[in-house]
């Protein structure tokens, strides 16, 4: 078996993980990062996009509307290129409850979270979609995160400065010299080959896996897992991030994110990180509460439905709440401390948009552990842009204008504006032949057909680059990912599109009588 | 938001529209309707300049609304897009001056020999092409010294309280910028048939419909024209009085696109979309059994008829097909072409004059292989644009109708 | 004469337009949009699991192709042929044996009945074959329908990409785009300049299917002259050319034989005359500018299924007729509509109109609802028409019965 070593080792390749590494590099440690799946594949590639601003959070979780208001002007410095300045607005509407608008904007004023009122007419003038009927408006610093283009900043900032970023490596064991972990044994999904990978400290930044890490070195985890659905419409009414203004609960925003807007979420406690079945009253709920806030939904096409699942900190000794009562300030916990073990920390819950904040204050506990005298340096380190970021409206069509006669752009995914090009770039930069991996790196086939026309030619592309590789493999997965997505909102023209997309690919192609890919 | 851009989200990209565009077809230069409409809608932000201007080599037929089985309103989201580019942009002086034709007729009309000699000349041509911009390969049509207006001033009404006879076999005629200022004689026939029918025909204020500034990008117009009509024309239909046109695009105008386009609400426009018909439209619908009982003369000649886009897209079929088949002898071939490639003031512009002569050549071949007496065509400006490109005399079917019923220009 | 209106403009409505008028009747074709031609491959899939001759008889009773009868579908069949013969398109095939062909992904597609240009290449015909991609076209790529087909055993002889003389290409082209080059001559000389030298030593040659779009076999004969080989085409992602040859030809023929295009509104409802609600008398048509009534002796329905409207699946778990609100056969709720993976068998492809064997659809005591509606193709439940492959012959065999018992 192969051993190898380094300073620290993270696990987990969301937001966390990622931040995790990349401040550890600008601390200058060593660091190799392992990730079971691909990037973006759990919670962070699975929420909503919002940028908070904080307002969200004044009453129930005071602490993270500050952190939220803190880190949104950092992110805004440090990742411009991923964020969408949306702005955001709170409604509150006549059936919410009276008093709460004051309330709210108190505690905004009081925590220092930018907040003004602005008349209904001035609101209906900016997002003439919304609601007519609203009472108090109050316009915040919201706006909306791409986390696909986020981690694959990350990741690429991270290997330049001489990290390492294994996907598809899962930590099978974790080994303990007495009270002291000093190595994991690491699967590479891929080959199927075990190796040793020795380190002075570890952190476990898996979310909702965390509780599963961490039991791997027989310690129990605090952990609740509360799934959130989301469902995206395939167009944006709105261009403004619209929160209900009333005490948090399901169904209370909308964020426009590309080309999409996303209403979210359901927070229903869940038992397994990948349980993220979406049940339809969850679908109903959400398509309902959004046509409250902006009416013309009923008009417009859910186009896909996603949950993630959020990791959150439940004490044993606590009354055990309802996940969505549960707090969402970051956790995080030295096991020393708290189970004596030596070398290991455990970081969950928290948000997106405090990701940095949250690295920050693991590695300065593991620098404290392992006894290093270096800072944090994030907050005023940007982060290169990678040249395949350009998610915002309306980039892709205004390059494609430009595009000049001879350079014939081959628009390969046409809901999104995936380029051929970018796609042969995005399949050799990621060393892998996965359509799916392209998809959360270039938003291929995540628009209206749900790749009912591009998964055809992406397959035909990356086979062309890799013809060795088995014909065609990543076409059918791609195709069932894209699938499951839509199941939750199969009626009406979203049944349409699926059924389009069965006569292409089965009647057209017979893509059914394929023989089986040959590993 | 328009109605048009709530059935964005309905679009499956199945391609139907693109395969059905006749510009697409011809041109690269036009990526085709469901690219430049509901896909790029997703990416046009209100508050941020239109990325893209591809869509104005769209031509406005329509066909692509008319094809799509899904509900979406390609055209029209196509047609928005066109007016917030120009909105956005500035508008040529050539773009100006032929979106007004009610102004070009009431200027040149008291002129009209000295303005169609001048204008008909080469070098005046070749001048319009170089300083404009103006096809000097495109129809231009004849003033005449006369307007419609003045002929049958004792059928204008300004009000139907006027109206002396019988409400219930009244029409009121739209006749439109062409058949007032540049082909009286179709007007006068129109009334001459409509009459035989035992219905009285009156006229009542109108200016033009605004298709011409609508399809120019130039909407705040367009609705002036629009809401001038609506005044004047609401009291006759909510009397009950069918609005009655030859034009097809000027009565789509008052049907669809005064509502869906140029987004004007009330019940005014609502009366007048359901009381407007297209001529045959409200013959075959009002005078049905009347029409199967004459007795038409003999034509014998070899047509083809060419329903225009813009009746198709009325949603009605082509109505005058069914009484051009009862007269004898008339040997009628049908077009195979979706679009004879004008597109009203389209195909005029020097830039664009290449693409619609193209998506014309279709239906030019098919009329050069039949060896045709004339050409049927029910809308004025594709009808200029036939005859100038085949060198065939094009009659609207109510002309062979006429001729058919004894009634002379 | 018999007024006859046909609501839905797909193979069903077209073919069923002309049997009409072909026996001398006035028939009105209402629909909003264009048919699934342009959507499909063009061909005639009979029964695709199996020999469709032999397959059929054993059917259940409420299979369309049982309600329609092996007598109706022949019958449609030899119509289909002579339609197709006269437009000089033909068909080759036969219902007693399933052509082979490759699908641009490189799956084998059995079919009963492809026009000459794609049944050039069926698989098990011996000829060695070479496959071409055109250069710039992102709806086709040669080496991955020339590894999946060797994978399944059948040997491709070679691979190529062949440049095409556009020097000045601004947006991506489609397949219509070509094919409205391909109908031009001049095109063709120069295409066949550039590509002969390329060919040498290949006998059969396989392109994605956009060898011209009026008058395609002309195209193909022309092509092949000139370039001294066999071609075949492949169809592609919509719009698939082969299925809008075939809109094309039905649409032309329609129009010469007199029946009445009314496209762009929707039927949104009936009147019943003065019939009691036995009868269907008319219907009303959405059109822009207000309602019009329209009347007829005979309705036949032929709005399709799911994707062209004929049935609206809703959020609420029901399942409707979009024209009439015809009682609809299907499971409510949406949970019980899909499964998991689009690659398999979905329950909602099965849900559809219940008729009797005269095309009249059903209410819930197995009685027909009006005496003079009848329904055909897509719309008709008891066939999963997907995994069967049997959508074209359901639909020609059905118009065929529909309008034969319509017209007495």
């Amino acid at each position: 078996m192969p051993v190898l070593s380094t300073q620290l080792l993270v696990i987990g390749g969301g937001s966390t993980g990622l931040g995790v590494a990349w401040d550890a590099c600008l601390r200058g440690l060593k660091v190799v990062l392992v990730e079971q799946g691909d990037l973006g594949q759990g919670t962070s590639g699975r929420y909503h996009g919002l940028l908070h601003s904080g307002g969200r959070y004044v009453i129930s979780d005071p602490t993270s509307a500050c952190d939220c208001a803190v880190e949104n002007r950092v992110l805004r410095q440090i990742v411009p290129h991923t964020i969408e300045d949306t702005g955001g607005l709170f409604l509150a509407t006549p059936t919410d409850p009276i008093d709460f608008p004051d309330r709210w904007f108190a505690a905004c004023q009081e925590l220092g979270v930018s907040a003004e009122e602005i008349t209904t007419a001035e609101a209906l003038r900016l997002e003439p979609a919304l609601n007519p009927r609203i009472s108090r408006v109050f316009r915040v610093q919201d706006g909306s995160l791409d986390s696909f283009d986020l981690l694959h900043t990350l990741t690429a900032e991270i290997k330049r400065a001489g990290g390492q970023v294994w996907l598809r490596h899962r930590v099978e064991k974790l080994i303990l010299n007495g009270n002291t972990i000093v190595a994991a044994e690491i699967r590479a999904l891929d080959t199927d080959e075990l190796l040793t990978i020795g380190a002075d400290f570890f952190v476990n930044a898996t979310g909702p896996w965390a509780g599963q890490v961490a039991s791997l070195a027989d310690i129990k985890v605090p952990i609740a897992l509360g799934k959130g659905s989301m469902v995206a419409m395939a167009t944006r009414p709105i261009h403004t991030v619209i929160n209900r203004c009333r005490p948090s609960s399901d169904g209370d925003i909308i964020v426009p994110v590309g080309t999409v807007a996303v209403l979210g979420t359901t927070d229903v406690e869940v038992q397994q990180p990948t349980d993220t079945t979406i049940e339809p009253w969850e679908v109903d709920f959400l398509l309902a509460q959004g046509e409250i806030l902006v009416p013309q939904l009923a008009y417009q096409r859910p186009l896909r439905a996603w949950a993630g699942v959020r990791p959150l900190y439940r004490p044993t000794t606590g009354e055990l709440g309802e996940t969505r009562e549960l707090p969402r300030s970051q956790i995080i916990l030295d096991h020393a401390d708290r189970d004596g073990l030596q070398g290991l920390i455990s970081v969950f819950s928290g948000k997106l948009t405090i990701f940095r904040l949250m690295a920050e204050q693991v590695m300065d506990l593991v620098c404290k552990q392992m006894n290093i005298a270096a800072v944090c340096h994030t907050a005023e380190t940007p982060l290169t842009m990678t040249s395949r970021s350009f998610y915002k409206l309306p980039d892709r069509l205004a390059k494609l204008e430009v595009t000049t006669s001879h350079d014939l752009p081959q628009v390969v995914c046409e809901c999104e504006l995936v380029t051929r090009l970018a796609i042969e770039e995005a399949l050799r930069f990621a060393s892998t032949l996965d359509l799916d991996e392209v998809r959360r790196e270039l938003r291929l086939g995540m628009g209206p057909c749900q790749a009912g026309f591009c998964a055809f030619r992406a397959a035909g592309i990356a086979h062309e680059l890799a013809p060795t590789a088995p014909a065609s493999g990543g076409l059918t997965p791609f195709l069932e990912e894209r699938w499951r997505g839509m199941v939750p909102l199969g009626w009406g023209h979203t049944l349409r599109q699926m059924e389009l997309t069965r006569r292409i690919y089965l009647e057209l192609l017979q893509t059914h009588s394929l023989p089986e890919p040959t590993k | 938001m328009n109605l048009p851009l709530f059935t964005t989200d309905l679009c499956l990209k199945c391609n139907i529209c693109t395969a059905a565009c006749p510009v697409a077809a011809v041109t690269d230069l036009f990526p085709g309707p469901k690219f430049v409409g509901p896909q790029a809608e997703r990416y046009r932000h209100p508050r941020l300049s239109m990325p893209d201007v591809s869509v104005d080599w769209c031509s406005g037929c329509g066909i692509c609304s008319r094809v799509c089985p899904h509900g979406v309103a390609v055209a029209e989201i196509n047609i928005l897009a066109k007016g917030r580019l120009t909105k956005e942009r500035h508008t040529p002086l050539r773009d100006q001056l032929i979106a007004h034709p009610e102004l070009l007729g009431r200027i040149a009309s008291p002129i009209a020999p000295v303005a169609n000699t001048s204008i008909h000349l080469r070098p005046a041509r070749w001048l319009l092409e170089k300083t404009i911009g103006i096809s000097r390969h495109a129809p231009i049509p004849t003033f005449t010294r006369i307007p419609l207006r003045k002929r049958f001033r004792d059928r204008c009404f300004d009000t139907p309280l006027d109206i002396k006879h019988d409400i219930d076999h009244t029409v009121a005629f739209f006749h439109g910028c062409s058949s007032n200022y540049y082909e009286p004689e179709l007007g006068e026939q129109t009334i001459a048939i409509l009459e035989r029918l035992g219905y009285e025909v009156v006229i009542p204020p109108q200016i033009c419909c605004g298709l011409p500034l609508q399809s120019n990008g130039l909407f705040d117009a367009a609705r002036r024209h629009a809401q001038a009509n609506i005044t004047w024309l609401a009291p006759f239909a909510k009397q009950g009085i069918p609005i009655v046109g030859t034009s097809t695009s000027c009565t789509l105008m008052l049907k669809h696109d005064y509502r869906t386009i140029l987004g004007i609400r009330g019940e005014d426009v609502e009366t007048i979309a359901t009381s407007t018909y297209d001529f045959f439209e409200f013959l075959t619908i009002f005078v049905k059994n009347e029409i199967n009982r004459i007795k038409f003369n003999s034509l014998h000649a070899r047509a083809l008829y060419h329903p225009p886009c813009k009746l198709r897209n009325h949603g009605i079929g082509a109505p005058a097909l069914s009484i051009l088949r009862q007269i004898p002898e008339l040997q009628l071939h049908l077009s195979e072409s979706e679009c004879c490639g004008a597109g009203g003031t389209y195909g005029m512009k020097l830039e664009k004059f290449p693409v619609a002569y193209e998506v014309g050549q279709g239906l030019f071949n098919q009329i050069s292989q039949l060896e045709l007496d004339f050409v049927i065509c029910d809308s004025e400006t594709c009808r200029w644009w036939i005859a100038k490109h085949t060198g065939l005399p094009v009659y609207h079917p109510l002309e062979i109708m006429a001729r058919a019923m004894d009634i002379q220009p | 004469m018999t007024e006859v209106l046909i609501v839905g403009a797909g193979l069903t409505g077209l073919f069923a337009s002309l049997l009409v008028a072909e026996r001398g009747n006035a028939v009105t074709l209402v629909a909003q949009g264009r048919g699934g031609l342009e959507l499909s491959h063009g061909c005639i899939d009979i029964w695709g699991r199996a020999t469709p001759s032999r397959a059929l008889s054993r059917l259940r009773k409420s299979h369309p192709y049982r309600l329609a009868g092996t007598a109706a579908l022949h019958a449609a069949l030899e119509f289909f042929e002579e339609i197709t013969q006269q437009a000089e398109y033909p068909f080759p095939g036969s219902i007693s044996r399933n052509l082979h062909l490759p699908t641009a992904l490189g799956a084998i597609h059995p079919t009963a009945l492809a026009p000459q240009s794609l049944a050039q290449g069926d698989l098990f015909d011996g000829t060695p074959f070479t496959l071409a991609g055109i250069d710039n076209l992102r709806d086709f790529y040669p080496q991955l329908a020339a590894s999946n087909l060797r994978r399944a055993g059948i040997a491709v002889q070679s691979v190529l990409d062949l440049p095409i003389p556009l020097d000045d290409t601004r947006h991506d082209f489609y397949t219509s785009d070509l094919a409205h080059l391909f109908d031009k001559s001049n095109w063709r000389e120069e295409v066949a300049r550039v590509w002969k030298p390329q060919l040498i030593g290949i006998k059969r040659l396989g392109l994605p299917a956009v060898l011209g779009l009026r008058d395609p076999q002309h195209v193909l004969e022309d092509l092949q002259e000139r370039l001294g080989l066999t071609l075949f085409e492949i169809p592609t992602l919509p719009p698939s050319l082969p299925g809008l040859r075939l809109e094309v030809i039905l649409r032309r023929r329609a129009l010469n034989t007199g029946v009445h295009f009314i496209e762009g509104p929707r039927v949104v409802g009936r009147i019943d005359g003065r019939s009691d609600g036995r009868r269907v008398s008319g219907v009303v048509l959405q059109t822009v500018g207000g309602p019009r009534v329209h009347t007829a002796d005979v309705v036949i329905l032929a709005t399709g299924g799911i994707l062209n409207g004929g049935l609206v699946f809703q959020q609420d778990g029901r399942v409707q007729e979009s024209v009439f609100d015809l009682p609809v056969n299907y499971d409510q709720g949406r949970g019980y509509w899909t499964t998991t993976s689009p690659l398999d068998s979905q329950p909602y492809s099965g849900y559809g109109l219940l008729v009797n064997d005269l095309m009249q659809p059903l209410d819930a005591k197995g009685a027909p609802i009006f005496e003079n509606l009848y329904v055909a193709g897509g719309l008709l439940g008891g066939a999963d028409r997907t995994m069967e492959g049997s959508r074209q012959g359901i639909d020609l065999a059905t118009a065929y019965r529909a309008v034969e018992v319509a017209l007495g």
